[in-house]
């Protein structure tokens, strides 16, 4: 009896070491070099751990409810019997389900990680702007020397790249539409990218609280056709020119 | 401390003021003192407050010490075990003063950063030679007093309160010495962390040095707590230990 | 009745377990009434009730600290603690009578600190969080906030070194380890991570203080500070607080299925070591999964990651635990046990929410978003909330020596469970839609309306719920039956002592058998104080 009971626990705890150990090669995540969409890889993700809790969440209630409906007390002085685990099987009913916890972990561990290795590496043809928030303000600085406050313009199909920084509080640069966020900070500088497909405008907002004005710290993402946003990006970038040779001029 | 172990079922409640006498006195000196001073600029409101509390705190330590002797119940064997807790929780507070520093440090571009004077050598290398002195002489007291001589423990406790003492005025020379030479608090990281370090182990010497004047006032009245001065002396040498990474990590790092 | 100087200076551990809840109570009322206003002005875009945002920031920066510091942790750690684990352990009182009277009143004081909030000028508006550099250059009042932590924070370390102390070395002589209470295991553990963690978060808290008034530059970066030390410290901290709110109010919670079921509890030792200990194991290497979006190395956020969602492992076994000591058992659903169980749904949901959260890549959507208010509203608030007031009614009898009104206790029940799912699921939703936290006014986004109409009007019935429990306690003070000494036909010691216990717990200090165990249902040994036997037939003829 006992040694059945030893033999079936060493025989799933095997099991769940084989599991561990496949895991890398089922937790393979297919990613297309140079092509990587980060807000499509949220929504995949999302949606596969949702399931993945869902099914524990619900197995867990199921069975809860079942015992509450099957062990209710029949009579005032019933009181109820346990079984008595043998050693093997109270060692059993820890590392076994300890285990299967793990395999369902790592599982998201790997799974969590590929798609943070995108949200970290940024296409080389990449749109870089500065970006340094104050209260409550984003200012935004492009390559050319074009300044934007609070609007964020860029070229649909390019990947864009923001280096961030604070003047005065911590913010944090939100775009839910393309699921990024990363905080900005005075004495540190942090990024995010993210590559808008088609034109459109989206809601960028603060999602860290930096006083009191928090609620009002909202801007504009404005994704353009390629050939509007060179035109504005160098009309833009000839007016500031004109501005300073006119101040130079009057100075 | 205070229950009384053949206490019968349905005896005469056990209570103490000073519990709350002490709340309410950390409550005016520390808070509302503080705030008073430094939100609200208001000197003569934030004096009182603290003329207020600090009374409070001093009555009720000493209410609660004399409300302790002679009564001492089952638990006075527990003080060193309780103390063995606090005593880590307390140098979880260093450890967050040192990770904190040497994030500072290790991220500073130069070091030690501008506006920091000469710091000196010699005098930190004093103040470790008579700490460390004290810790020995603790120990000895506590010798003593587990033998029963009474003398003797009141002897080398009273040393060691002198070596402790000498050490606060070694520390507060240094300090204004520092001041005078423009390096205060505010002047840059370094200083930032210096003064603080130090400045919470200078407290915590004299919180070591209140728990002797605990242990003084029986020893001189002829009794010897035996937890009280185990724990005493814990404490003491908790103290001792963490000057070692005050010195080596702030001062000759 | 005791007078009243029996209660004000006092320094039995249930008189100061019962000062506990009622200041804690006290707390969760006011800052539920925050909560109410918060609620009000969000029911319609753009300003409502106040148009002055900073109200709105002082309203939620007294809910959340009055809400985690000066309710749950005070009534689970404070409260019960105080009443249950000397009774649980068999012992007269805690190791430090005196100590523990200090712990109560600092913690008064704490309160009375928070509630200055509302008559201070220029009060804190700084989360309870309290984030530099924000709550460096606010012209609200920091150092209140930095007290009312380092207060609280004290009265907390004096607790833990005298209930460390107190269950190491005061069980009753035959009360191995392997027979404490669950409940008494869980403090253990609880106190365990406040003594490690609490000290540093009374160093952030100084440090902003120092920084703010005294010039120093911890955290001001043109001065060569950092703010993300700020950022760990307080979340090294603030993680395992969230333990420490969770193993006590799991620890109660399976008290109550254990009575409620009379089963002995699920494999203890698995729940005990691996689940407990598991967690005070795990509980400080994970606080990066709050920094998820401060641009902190990526190795650590990855490595975290991975530690945070191993904290499953140890929270899973004890949901097998908590689920397993129904099997087999005798249930029987009065109104705590209505609570314990529920606590098992609404933990499941909050819990697994936190796993999405725990993955790096999915958190950088939702954090700082009401995805977050959901899923910690969901593991704390409700599920936390729930357990104290089972808690409660679990006691009551032995607290007070009368019985609470049944119809009443299930029917606020209800009410509460139906208000807590109908505010905090949409929360998630509208999380996910788009909607960051701490934001008075939403009127810049679109379609988040809805949610948060429905979510005012759950907490309206909440506040309904919570006020009927309230109205339920106190009214049956007055009026409820007398008490038997053991209502529930429980094994566990505290059970053993008349309703409510008198001075010194029991006349003589209970001796345990080594057939006796605090779960032994089902099984005969003999009662470790009147001699006899615990099987229920005899406990019954006892009764009479
Ligand atoms: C009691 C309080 C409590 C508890 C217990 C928890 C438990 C957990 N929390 Fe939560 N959390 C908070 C209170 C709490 N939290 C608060 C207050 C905040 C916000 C603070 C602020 O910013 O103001 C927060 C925020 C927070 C964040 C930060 C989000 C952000 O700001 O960006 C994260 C991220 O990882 C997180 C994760 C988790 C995880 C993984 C657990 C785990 O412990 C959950 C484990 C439980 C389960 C998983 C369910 C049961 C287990 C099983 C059924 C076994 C099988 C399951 C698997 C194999 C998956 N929480
Ligand atoms: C244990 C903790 C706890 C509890 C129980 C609650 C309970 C509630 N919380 Fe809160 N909440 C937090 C902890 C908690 N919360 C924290 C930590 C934050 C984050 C803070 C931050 O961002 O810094 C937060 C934030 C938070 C927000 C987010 C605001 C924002 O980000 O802008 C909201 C919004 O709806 C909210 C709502 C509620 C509601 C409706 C309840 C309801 O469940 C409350 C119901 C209770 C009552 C209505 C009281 C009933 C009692 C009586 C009526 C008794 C009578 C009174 C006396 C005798 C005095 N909470
Ligand atoms: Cu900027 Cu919030
Ligand atoms: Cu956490």
């Amino acid at each position: 009896m006992f040694d059945r009971i030893k033999a079936r626990a060493c025989g799933l705890g095997g099991l769940a070491v084989g599991a561990l150990a496949t895991l890398p090669a089922w937790a393979g995540y297919e990613r297309i070099p140079g092509e990587v969409d980060t807000a499509r890889g949220w929504e995949e993700l999302w949606h596969e751990v949702m399931v993945d809790i869902t099914i524990i969440g619900i197995i867990f209630a199921a069975v809860t409810f079942w015992f509450l409906f099957r062990y209710r007390r029949r009579s005032p002085e019933e009181e109820g019997r346990q079984p008595r685990l043998s050693p093997m099987a109270a060692i059993g009913w820890a590392i076994i389900p300890a285990f299967a916890f793990m395999a369902d972990d790592f599982f998201l561990a790997a799974k969590g990680w590929s798609l943070w290795n995108d949200y970290r590496t940024v296409p080389e043809d990449r749109l870089e702007i500065q970006l340094e928030s104050a209260m409550w303000t984003w200012d935004y600085t492009y390559p050319n020397g074009v300044r934007t406050f609070n609007e964020l313009r860029v070229p649909a199909g390019k990947p864009i790249l923001l280096r961030m920084t604070s003047r005065d509080t911590i913010h944090s640069h939100w775009i839910p539409d393309f699921r990024v966020k990363e905080d900005s900070m005075p004495g540190r500088t942090t990024y995010l990218w993210f590559q808008p497909k088609e034109v459109g405008e989206h809601v960028v907002t603060c999602a860290e609280y930096c006083g009191h004005l928090h609620s009002r710290m909202t801007g504009k993402l404005i994704v353009m056709a390629p050939e509007e946003f060179d035109q504005w990006y160098n009309e833009a970038a000839t007016r500031i020119q004109t501005a300073s040779s006119e101040q130079k001029g009057g100075a | 401390m205070s229950s009384d172990t053949t206490a019968a079922h349905g005896h005469a409640e056990e209570v103490s003021v000073w519990p709350l006498v002490i709340s309410a006195g950390i409550l005016f000196a520390l808070p509302f003192a503080f705030a008073l001073q430094f939100v609200y600029h208001n000197g003569l409101m934030a004096a009182l407050s603290l003329g207020l509390g600090v009374p409070m705190i001093v009555l009720g330590i000493v209410g609660w010490t004399r409300e302790a002797i002679g009564t001492a119940g089952p638990a006075e064997g527990l003080t060193p075990p309780a103390m063995g807790w606090f005593i880590l929780a307390e140098a979880l507070i260093f450890l967050s003063f040192f990770a904190t520093y040497w994030v500072l440090r290790l991220s500073s571009p130069a070091w030690p950063p501008e506006g920091t004077p000469e710091m000196p050598i010699l005098l930190p290398a004093i103040m470790t030679v008579v700490l460390v002195s004290s810790s020995f002489t603790i120990h000895w007291a506590e010798e003593r007093a587990e033998k029963g001589d009474r003398n003797g423990f009141l002897k080398w406790l009273l040393i060691s309160m002198g070596l402790g003492v000498a050490f606060l005025a070694m520390s507060a020379t240094e300090w204004s010495h520092l001041i005078h030479e423009g390096f205060v608090p505010g002047s840059n990281v370094y200083s930032t962390s210096f003064f603080s370090i130090t400045g919470f182990h200078g407290a915590h010497v004299v919180v070591g040095l209140g728990i002797f004047v605990a242990m003084l006032i029986p020893a001189l009245r002829g009794t010897l707590s035996d937890g009280l001065i185990r724990s005493g002396s814990m404490y003491w040498h908790f103290v001792d230990i963490i000057w070692l990474f005050v010195v080596s990590q702030v001062y000759y790092w | 009745m005791a007078t009243l100087r029996e209660w004000i200076f006092t320094t039995d551990h249930k008189k100061v377990g019962i000062l506990y809840l009622i200041g804690s109570i006290a707390a969760f009322g006011v800052a539920g009434i925050m909560a109410l206003l918060m609620r009000a002005e969000l029911s319609a875009p753009g300003p409502t009730l106040t148009d002055n945002p900073t109200d709105y920031n002082v309203w939620l920066y007294f809910h959340g600290a009055a809400m985690i510091l000066g309710f749950q942790i005070p009534a689970l750690t404070g409260f019960l603690a105080n009443f249950l684990v000397p009774l649980q352990i068999g012992a007269k009182d805690v190791a430090f009578p005196r100590l523990n009277a200090l712990s109560v009143w600092l913690f008064y004081a704490g309160i009375i600190l928070a509630l200055m909030t509302f008559i201070i000028p220029d009060p804190p508006d700084v989360m309870w969080t309290g984030y530099p550099p924000y709550s460096e250059i606010s012209v609200g009042n920091t150092a209140f906030y930095s007290f009312t932590v380092l207060l609280l924070g004290f009265a907390s370390i004096l607790g833990g070194v005298n209930f460390l102390t107190t269950i190491t070395f005061m069980r009753a002589p035959g009360l191995g380890w392997n027979k404490l209470n669950i409940f008494t295991w869980s403090t253990f553990a609880a106190f365990i991570l406040q003594l490690i963690f609490v000290p540093v978060l009374g160093t952030a808290v100084t440090m902003i203080m120092f920084d703010k008034y005294l010039g120093t530059h911890f955290f001001t970066p043109d001065q060569g500070g950092d703010v993300l030390i700020y950022q760990n410290l307080f979340w090294f901290y603030s993680h395992p607080a969230v333990y420490v709110i969770l193993l006590p109010f799991i620890g109660i919670v399976f008290d109550i299925v254990a009575t409620f079921a009379r089963n002995r509890v699920f494999n203890y030792k698995m729940v005990v070591y691996g689940g407990m200990g598991g967690i005070v194991l795990l509980a400080g290497e994970v606080w990066i999964h709050h920094l998820y979006v401060t641009g902190m190395p990526d190795w650590l956020r990855v490595g975290q990651m991975v530690t945070t969602l191993l904290i499953s492992v140890p929270v899973g076994l004890l949901f097998i635990g908590l689920v397993g000591t129904l099997y087999k058992g005798s249930i029987e659903l009065k109104t705590p046990m209505l609570y314990a169980v529920s606590v098992i749904f609404l933990m499941l949901i909050g819990g697994l929410t936190g796993i999405p959260l725990a993955m790096t890549a999915l958190d950088i959507h939702v954090s700082d978003s009401y995805f977050i208010v959901g899923h910690f509203h969901y593991v704390m608030a409700v599920s936390g909330t729930f357990a104290i007031f089972g808690g409660v009614y679990y006691l009551y009898p032995k607290m007070t020596g009368r019985m609470y009104n049944e119809t009443i206790g299930k029917i606020s029940f209800w009410i509460s469970f139906v208000g807590v799912n109908i505010i905090f699921f949409p929360m998630m939703m509208a999380g996910l839609a788009g909607m960051p936290r701490r934001y008075w006014d939403y009127s810049q986004f679109e379609g988040l309306e809805g949610y948060h109409q429905i979510m005012s009007v759950g907490a309206a019935l909440i506040g309904i719920g919570f006020f009927l429990a309230l109205i339920n306690w106190i009214q049956a003070l007055f009026t409820g039956e007398k008490a038997p000494d053991n209502p529930w036909g429980s094994r566990s010691l505290e059970w053993t002592t008349t309703s409510p216990p008198g001075h010194g717990n029991w006349p003589e200090i209970p001796k345990i058998a080594p057939e006796w165990h605090p779960y032994g249902y089902g099984e005969d040994a003999p009662d470790p104080v009147g001699g006899g036997s615990l099987s229920p037939a005899a406990a019954r003829e006892r009764e009479r």
